[in-house]
Order: structure tokens, then C-alpha cells, then sequence
């Protein structure tokens, strides 16, 4: 009798659940398409800078930039975390919390110096536990980066670099490659190794002839001069290149709780389908009985 | 660039395309001053200061506050990469300010750290100045 009831009440809270996460699947699934949608809009930008840096090598301009240039010895290196602000997103969080750690212990074998900044609730409490000290933390940083408050952050590191305070900077983020396939990555973004964005070559395709005007080669005047030019296409780069990755770490997010969510509403429906077996045939089972008591009780009368 | 008496002007941030429009001219905020494109410009490509773009249209002319970047002049029209694209009237003026007092605390101590606070003064001041 109790089992039943028990029975019952399980399944009621499983459905209640799948609503839950049949809901957040679907959130998941615009705020991804938005997500998406950004990191489209934002290609334009990198494409457009490629293609000055394309002129600029064009003119041959010799290219050098202090953030360009490795730092002899290497002293103190920053990294920077990029996680999400909430959890129930499959191993999101984790994989990037375990690339970083691991990066860490690398860097903390050579040198000692240098400073986490974590961005996400869940990577900021993740470090806490492991005993990380952080320097910084960003919580500001959900579904749609703001480019601005990713400049201050590219600005506050073009800074130390230059400075000479940092001799590398270290990102830890899940890139986006494919809609079925983000890896969490620790990459190497100062010194800067090269000006082309990354994926500018391949997102703009048949696109990218409208800048530098299909084949026919223009002789650019460069105002006030190419090297000036220069000084400010590098920060440019590194800034859209940091912009990148918030945009990257976004959609990712999105989509490991995307997927996260889906498995979770299966694998609700599957846990209600065994419970409405299990409750059917303790129901039935306890009919049948009834009936056989009531029988038993007539043929005894009998 | 066409020679139809018309400039295609593109506005381009990190974030999205902000502005993609036809006009009759324009005048820039270059590194080291203004500067006026018309129709059939040569090509060029300029480091831009921050300060005011202005975009004619017939007797129209439409402000914008251009936080540096690049313009580049093409044959096909006028390609402005800037960090960002706001109304003068949207600048935040006390943020101006604080970045202001960060950009006199930097040491310039090497022509690196030089150029790093000029820029950030420029930037700054820029902003307080248009800002309200």
C-alpha cells in the first residue's frame, strides 16, 4: 500500500524535473542561437583587420611590437579562467578548471610568480577549493560579453606586459571549433604570435575579397605612417583576440548545457517509464489480491 | 572607391557591424587631426584618434564619438574599425574621469610605457572633454 503511494509520489517529483530541464534545454538552445549570432557579427571585425594587416604587409612594413616580442626570461605568468557563472552544464566547468590546474602545476614547477584571474561563479569557487589563490575575479561575464568590459581587461594585460610586470599571459577557455565539438584549451595569447585573428582566414571564404578589392593590388597611403599604424593594429588584434575567446567560452557554455539538459530530459523520461511499470504492477498485483481475498472470504461463507 | 558622388561608409566593432550606410562625405578623427573624405578618395589606410565622426548626407550631418581604431579607404568605400560607436551624448563622463586619474598614474619610464599612457591620456581626455 505505501509502495504504491511512494511510487507515485517519485514519479510526480521525476515529471516535475523534466519539466525543469526541458525548460533550461530550451532557454539553452536560444540563448546559444543569440550567442551564435554574435560571434558571427564579431568575425566581420576580425576579417576587416586581416585585411589591413594585410596591406601592411603588402607595403612592406617591418613588423614589431613590444607585445609581439617574447620576453627573454620569463619571470611571471598570468592566466586567466574563463568559466560559467552557473553549473548544470555537463563538464563544462570542470574540463576547464582541470586544463588551468594542470597548466598551473606545470608553471609553478619553473616559477612562482604569477596570477590567476578567474572568470564564473563555478571556476571562482573551484579555485578556492583547490587552494588557488586568485587574484582578480569577473562575475559580469554571462551568456553576452560586452566588448568593453573585455577591453579593460586586454588594456590592464597590454599594460602589465609591456611593462614588464608579466612575461606571459595564459587563457583557459573551451574553444569553439564545431556545434558538435568544444575543447577546453589553455593557449598562449601574449606574447602575441600572430596578427590574424584565428578563424578569420576561414570564416570569411569568398567574403574577404570584398576588403582588399578581388585582385587588383591598391597602393595604400598610410596616414600618419605604417609604423603608427602598426602601434595600434597589435592591441587591436590581442583586444579582438581576448574578445574571442569570452565569445567562444559564451556559445560553448550554451551548448554543454544545452546538451546537458537534453540527456537530462531522457533520461528523466526513461526513470518515469520504469516507474509507471513498477507502480502499474504493484497496483494490479494489489487488485488481484483484493479479488482473491474476496473470493477466499465468499467460499469460506460458502 | 565609386565615383557616383556617393561614399559607402562601413562602422565596424570587435562586437558587430554598428553602421553601414551611404553618404555624401564624411570627416574623420584622425591620429593627428581631422580628416575630410569625398567621393573617389585615394585609397589609404589611417590610424584614427578618438573624437567625433561626422557623416553628411545631403544638409544632414549625424555625430558619432569613435573610441580610436583604423579607417581604411578602399576602392569600394570607407571601413572604420573602431573599439566602439557611441553618441556623444551616451559617454560616461565619470568613467572618463576615473580612467583619466589610472592613465596619469601610469610611469612612463621606457617609450613603450610612454606611448601606452599618451594613448590612454588621449583616450581619456577625449572622453571628458565630449562626454556630459
Amino acid at each position: 500500500m505505501a509502495n504504491i503511494r511512494q511510487l507515485d509520489k517519485r514519479r510526480k517529483s521525476v515529471k516535475n524535473i523534466r519539466k525543469i530541464t526541458r525548460t533550461m534545454e530550451l532557454i539553452a538552445t536560444g540563448r546559444f542561437k543569440k550567442a551564435m549570432d554574435r560571434a558571427a557579427a564579431a568575425t566581420d571585425y576580425t576579417k576587416r583587420i586581416t585585411a589591413i594587416v594585410q596591406d601592411l604587409a603588402n607595403s612592406g612594413t617591418e613588423v614589431s611590437h613590444p607585445l609581439l616580442t617574447a620576453h627573454e626570461k620569463i619571470d611571471s605568468i598570468d592566466m586567466l579562467v574563463l568559466t560559467a557563472n552557473r553549473g548544470l552544464c555537463g563538464g563544462y566547468n570542470g574540463s576547464v578548471v582541470r586544463a588551468a590546474t594542470a597548466r598551473r602545476a606545470e608553471i609553478m614547477q619553473q616559477i612562482q610568480n604569477g596570477e590567476i584571474s578567474v572568470s564564473g561563479k563555478r571556476g571562482i569557487s573551484a579555485m578556492r577549493y583547490a587552494g588557488i589563490p586568485i587574484e582578480k575575479t569577473y562575475t559580469e561575464f554571462d551568456d553576452k560579453p560586452s566588448f568593453a568590459a573585455v577591453a579593460r581587461i586586454a588594456d590592464d594585460l597590454i599594460e602589465r606586459y609591456i611593462t614588464g610586470k608579466i612575461d606571459r599571459v595564459d587563457v583557459a577557455y573551451t574553444k569553439f571549433v564545431s556545434v558538435s565539438k568544444q575543447v577546453a584549451v589553455v593557449e598562449t595569447l601574449l606574447p602575441f604570435s600572430s596578427l590574424a585573428v584565428p578563424s578569420a582566414e576561414k570564416a570569411t571564404g569568398a567574403g574577404a575579397a570584398s576588403g582588399t578589392s578581388a585582385g587588383t593590388k591598391d597602393d595604400y597611403e598610410f596616414l600618419p605612417s605604417a609604423s603608427a599604424i602598426l602601434e595600434e593594429v597589435v592591441p587591436a588584434s590581442f583586444r579582438a583576440r581576448l574578445f574571442k575567446c569570452f565569445l567562444d567560452a559564451a556559445v560553448s557554455e550554451q551548448i554543454a548545457r544545452m546538451v546537458a539538459m537534453k540527456s537530462a530530459t531522457e533520461n528523466a523520461g526513461d526513470i518515469i517509464k520504469s516507474l509507471s511499470r513498477r507502480y502499474n504492477r504493484a497496483r494490479q498485483s494489489k487488485i488481484t489480491q483484493e479479488i482473491m481475498e474476496i473470493i477466499g472470504g465468499v467460499e469460506a461463507l460458502g | 572607391m565609386s565615383n557616383d558622388g556617393k561614399v559607402h561608409c562601413v562602422v565596424v566593432t570587435p562586437e558587430k557591424t554598428e553602421l553601414d550606410t551611404v553618404c555624401d562625405s564624411l570627416v574623420l578623427p584622425l591620429f593627428d587631426g581631422e580628416l575630410g573624405i569625398q567621393p573617389g578618395r585615394a585609397p589609404m589606410v589611417g590610424r584614427l584618434g578618438f573624437g567625433i565622426l561626422k557623416i553628411r548626407t545631403g544638409t544632414s550631418v549625424v555625430e558619432w564619438f569613435v573610441d580610436g581604431g583604423f579607417v581604411q579607404v578602399t576602392r569600394e568605400g570607407v571601413n572604420i574599425l573602431t573599439d566602439s560607436l557611441v553618441k556623444p551624448s551616451e559617454i560616461d563622463r565619470k568613467q572618463a574621469e576615473s580612467d583619466l586619474d589610472r592613465a596619469m598614474a601610469i610611469k612612463s619610464t621606457t617609450p613603450e610605457t610612454a606611448a601606452l599612457k599618451e594613448r590612454s591620456l588621449a583616450q581619456a581626455r577625449a572622453k571628458v572633454r565630449l562626454g556630459s
